[in-house]
């Protein structure tokens, strides 16, 4: 689903800082027991401010390129997003 | 065409001046007439003067090694022109001045300038001001020029690749930035530009082309 896609967030390099879950506009990160994590998934809007934040170049917010009305594989899913 | 002391309390960048400085100024104006087409001066040549437009308009340009002309900016009435190059060291003119009508200028020689400047510091603040002026419209004007390449580049990088293959990758804003030579930021506002220009549709993670014609002359321009 479209509307589930979220950044993609490396917890290897992720050192915990919490940047990412004090500046999303929408609320949408938590810090679990792991690192940060999307408790309200629905609630990103793909802002990408959280990628340009992160101090560790953790975050990436990918984008596929695609025709209106294209619906391929590919097209909807990325392979990053966490729900 | 008034003289040089009226000319001066009319002018809004002088008009504030204490009277003396305006006196000082106005003795050291020369009145200099050149016809539409004329050059005043030229890119590289020895800074002599700076100018006031009295009348007519002036445009600034710079050539490139390439031969390509980047009109830097019109100068009409009122308006102060070449001083930057007299508080350089090397006070070489940066850009050629032409006459783009008919123009009646007041030069003031660069000995005279920086002198009347070292005297008067109400006379050196409106300096600055003038090149706070310039300094933000040279700003804006590269912003413009780079943004405006990167669009061409941007726009013909979505096109090869919403094409390609059948399993998508993914680009990150960082990514095309790389790709296109520029920086993410860059990217992200000529993004944003296509998507309320209605080339594009931004839905979440997909980049949606939306107007093949438009992106199309957009990376041909
Ligand atoms: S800002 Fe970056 S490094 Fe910090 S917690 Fe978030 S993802 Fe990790
Ligand atoms: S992309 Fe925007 S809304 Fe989504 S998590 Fe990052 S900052 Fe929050």
């Amino acid at each position: 689903m479209a509307g589930c896609v979220v950044p993609y967030i490396d917890l290897e390099s992720c050192t915990r800082c919490g940047v990412c879950v004090d500046v999303c506009p929408a609320e949408a990160v938590v810090m679990g027991l792991a690192g940060p994590e999307f408790s309200d998934p629905e609630a990103c809007t793909y802002c990408t401010l959280c990628e340009t934040l992160c101090p560790e170049g953790a975050i990436a917010c990918g984008f596929v390129i695609v025709w209106e009305g294209d619906s391929r594989r590919g097209a909807d899913g990325p392979e990053g997003g966490v729900c | 065409m008034p003289d040089a002391a009226d000319f001066i309390r009319r002018m809004p960048l002088l008009a504030n001046l204490p009277k003396d400085v305006q006196a000082r100024i106005s003795r050291r104006m020369i009145r200099r007439s050149y016809s539409a087409g004329e050059t005043i001066f030229i890119e590289g040549d020895p800074g002599r003067a700076a100018y006031l437009v009295a009348e007519g308009r002036v445009r600034v340009h710079r050539t490139s090694r390439a031969g390509r002309e980047q009109v830097l900016a019109r100068i009409g009435l009122g308006q102060l022109f070449n001083t930057v190059p007299l508080f350089r060291h090397d006070a070489r003119n940066h850009a050629t001045a032409q006459a783009a009508t008919d123009v009646t200028v007041y030069a003031i020689l660069r000995e005279d300038l920086l002198r009347l400047v070292q005297d008067s510091p109400e006379l050196a603040l409106v300096i600055l001001r003038d090149f706070a002026e310039r300094l933000d419209h040279l700003t804006n004007l590269v912003e413009d020029l780079s943004l405006r390449t990167v669009r061409g580049r941007l726009a013909r990088f979505l096109l090869v690749h919403a094409k390609e293959g059948t399993v998508r990758r993914q680009w990150t804003q960082e990514e095309m930035a790389s790709e296109l030579g520029t920086v993410r930021d860059v990217i992200g506002r000529a993004l944003r530009s296509f998507a309320s220009e209605g080339l594009i549709r931004m839905d979440r993670h997909r980049i949606v082309l939306v107007d093949r014609e438009g992106l199309e002359s957009e990376s041909d321009s």
